[in-house]
């Protein structure tokens, strides 16, 4: 597959990433367990009915979109794809609620209308009034990935397709939280960067955000780098064969592990979860600067979409924010390895100048 | 041209059949599976019919070797999955490189929402299994783990055409020479959720059905599950088939008119439609039957049929919904009707539009009512469009 140049990028996170001046200069607010997105001023993006009609995750999601789109300068691309890997949750949960609690009575259908996991992507296209395809993917932690290797195939088959709208949207419900919190160790303390990631540390912050990017077979005034290829490993057995993955796929790309400058490794703070990711951090990226993201944006299904929206910026900015390094090695960001791992759903995602 | 990407394997489960031969008896005996419900536990039950697999979970999960708690829509998944895998007979080239594409529209929502109705009355309540298989992707790990896939593991969630953009995610993957083959459809049970969602959108019908009937009032809920086994040449050549079906021409387009009406005239249904020709290289004419999406909804028939009309002109080709039989499966619907288009080639037979009587007023087009057998068919376009204006159509070939 052939690569793609990036050349525009929207994100909203819990981080203030919406503002186009900020680069995790200050990075807030360490609270405990949940990060909530920072999210702009929607009358910049919806008309103000719009903006009272439509849920959080219909707003940020499609905001996110609306960024890559007018950040790339592209009205209407030639595909729109989009991983989520729990949708609407605020709507599923309200619908859900609605027909219990009145024992399947009459219910406005409003909820259960945005509840359906195309309807970010699907809210783009109407309001740009775009008729291309248009695909969203629920796969848990390979949901975006599927949306971006759709992409590249896409590229290589078809000559007519320039421009890829591709991204990922997942939210921290009320009702997600607590289930989960049953299942799930979440860090109940505070935390600063340095002890998130400890050895022995444990537990994960919940997070959420949307994130988007425009991908163009051909370069712009705009273009932060390329995309060179990506590849998803469904619960590798163990670190050696994590280790074979990715030394395969940076062959696959006729890449060497010393062209690699920067890892951004998808570590959770959890340390049972990143066992893996931390024994290549270790053992494999010796000579690579080492860059984490989830203490940032928090875990959810689709965060890798983060994890490759910082590398892309790092290397549009030639900067690597001092929130983000958890070993430094001096490394100029050219060439970044997105390195992440949702439970057993490992990616990865290489960038380049 | 890219290489061809050959049907090699079906597998389905619908309330008119357990397996693709019962479905296709069904079929060619005009039985519908719509009736009043049974199984699902709805104060509906005896005002809205739908088309029920006959089982319950328990004895699906016996029959699967799963365990009881697994979701309905895995548990269908995996009855129709390894119905297609074993029909290709896969187990002689899992060495190769295998994909699991599925699809669906609420996940594990059959579940959830016993969940939480314990949930709702304490949040330290409900039993945690009900509720872990509640993403889109659970059902798709569950039964590619236990077919023993590995490669590409992926779930399209486009409402109502999520399995005919499955299929072609499918195709891509084996044409990019990403994979060898691939099982791919979709799956949906039938839940409390959609039921009363679809009801407050009144558009159910609280009688049977009657896609593209002038007096039709709504569309009835089916639950099910469909798949067909994609795979490459050189798959074809090492189990030493000669397959006469491949999948020619696929599209997928937006109708950007409203999330969850068509557009009158239909724009996205005929770029759908018009992309699949495209990509097939066919002439119009040369499409010998349509399976239709015909949901029975005013909307969608409407805009169906003057999609149909544009792209065709004078020259309709036939057309039946076989919704009429199997209820509308959602994010099953594509794959079930992928099996079906495979068959009406195979078997020569175009299926019967059940309970049509009278022609929409604004429209010339007039469904298949009988059954009609030892029609040789070359070309059937299939088409799955969904809320959010998820337009897909997919077109199935013989070869010679």
């Amino acid at each position: 597959m052939k690569p793609l140049y990036i050349i525009g990028s929207g994100c909203i996170s819990p981080q203030r990433t919406f503002d186009e001046n900020y680069f995790f200069e200050t990075v807030s607010p360490r609270v405990n367990s949940k990060l909530f997105c920072q999210e702009p001023d929607y009358t910049n993006y919806f008309d103000p009915m719009a903006v009272r009609r439509v849920s959080r995750i219909l707003k940020f999601g499609t905001a996110a979109a609306k960024i890559a789109l007018a950040d790339a300068a592209v009205a209407e691309p030639d595909i729109i794809a989009t991983g989520t890997g729990l949708g609407c949750l605020t709507d599923s949960e309200l619908f859900l609620t609605n027909i219990t609690k009145s024992n399947e009575g009459l219910v406005s259908p409003t909820a259960f209308i945005q509840s359906t996991h195309n309807t970010v992507s699907s809210l783009v296209a109407l309001q740009i009034k775009s008729h291309k395809p248009n695909n969203t993917f629920s796969n848990r932690g390979f949901s975006f990935e599927s949306a971006m290797l759709e992409a590249l195939m896409i590229a290589a088959e078809d000559s007519d397709t320039i421009n890829f709208l591709i991204g990922a949207y997942d939210e921290l419900s009320d009702y997600s939280f607590d289930i989960m919190s049953r299942m799930v160790a979440f860090k109940k303390e505070a935390y600063e960067s340095d002890n998130f990631f400890s050895e022995g540390s444990s537990g994960v912050v919940a997070g959420e955000g949307a994130t988007y990017f425009m991908l163009s077979k051909t370069p712009s005034a705009k273009t932060y780098c390329r995309i060179l290829g990506c590849k998803m490993i469904f619960q590798p057995e163990n670190d050696v064969v994590f280790t074979e993955s990715i030394n395969a796929f940076l062959e696959t790309n006729r890449i060497s592990i010393d062209d690699v400058d920067v890892v951004m490794s998808g570590i959770s703070g959890d340390s049972k979860r990143d066992k893996i990711l931390q024994v290549v951090n270790k053992n494999l990226f010796v000579n690579q600067t080492i860059v984490a993201f989830k203490h940032l944006c928090g875990e959810y299904m689709t965060a890798a979409a983060f994890g490759v929206w910082l590398g892309v910026n790092m290397i549009k900015r030639q900067q690597i924010p001092d929130a983000t390094i958890i070993h430094n090695r001096n490394k100029k960001p050219n060439t970044i390895l997105v390195c992440n791992a949702y439970k057993n759903y490992y990616s990865l995602t290489l960038l380049a100048k | 041209m890219a290489a061809p990407v050959f049907i090699i394997g079906k597998g389905t489960i619908t309330a008119i059949g357990d397996n693709t031969r019962e479905n296709f008896d069904s079929l060619i005996q005009e039985q519908t599976g719509i009736r009043k419900i049974q199984r699902l536990d709805t104060i509906h039950q005896s005002e809205i019919p739908a088309a029920e697999v006959k089982y319950t979970n328990e004895e699906l999960a016996a029959m699967l070797e799963l365990n009881p708690t697994t979701t309905r829509t895995a548990l269908l998944s995996m009855k129709a999955a390894s119905e297609a895998y074993n029909d290709a007979g896969l187990e002689k080239v899992k060495h190769l490189r295998s994909g699991f594409i599925s699809a669906n529209s609420v996940g594990g929502m059959d579940k959830t929402e016993d969940f939480i109705k314990f949930f709702l009355e304490d949040r330290s309540k409900g039993k945690l299994h009900d509720v872990v298989n509640h993403d889109c992707g659970a059902s798709s790990e569950i039964v590619a783990a236990k077919l023993g896939i590995k490669d590409v593991v992926s779930t399209i969630s486009t409402a109502c055409s999520s399995s005919a953009n499955a299929i072609m995610y499918a195709s891509r993957l084996i044409q990019n020479g990403v994979l060898d083959w691939a099982i791919a459809g979709g799956t949906d049970a039938l839940s409390r959720f959609t039921l009363n969602g679809f009801n407050s959108l009144m558009i159910l019908d609280k009688e049977f059905c009657r896609p593209f009937d002038d007096s039709r009032k709504g569309l009835n809920l089916g639950e099910g599950a469909g798949y067909i086994v994609l795979a490459s040449e050189e798959v074809v050549k090492f189990l030493g088939l000669n397959p006469k079906l491949i999948l020619s021409g696929y599209a997928n387009a937006n109708d950007a008119f409203h999330q969850t009406a068509s557009s009158a005239d239909g724009v996205g249904n005929f770029m759908a439609m018009d992309g699949a020709l495209r990509k097939a290289n066919l002439r119009p004419e040369e499409i010998d039957y349509i399976n239709l999406h015909g949901t029975g909804t005013s909307n969608n028939d409407s805009s169906e049929g003057k999609a149909i009309e544009r792209l065709f002109l004078s020259k309709i080709p036939l057309v039946s919904s076989t919704k009429s039989f199997t209820g509308h499966t959602l994010g099953g619907c594509g794959g079930i009707e992928a099996v079906y288009s495979c068959l009406a080639i195979e078997e020569e037979t175009i299926f019967a539009n059940l309970r049509f009587q009278h022609k929409m007023q604004d429209l010339n087009i007039t469904p298949v009512t009988n059954t009609i057998r030892n029609k040789p068919i070359q070309h059937v376009l299939s088409n799955s469009f969904g809320f959010g204006g998820n337009c897909s159509s997919l077109i199935f070939s013989k070869i010679d």
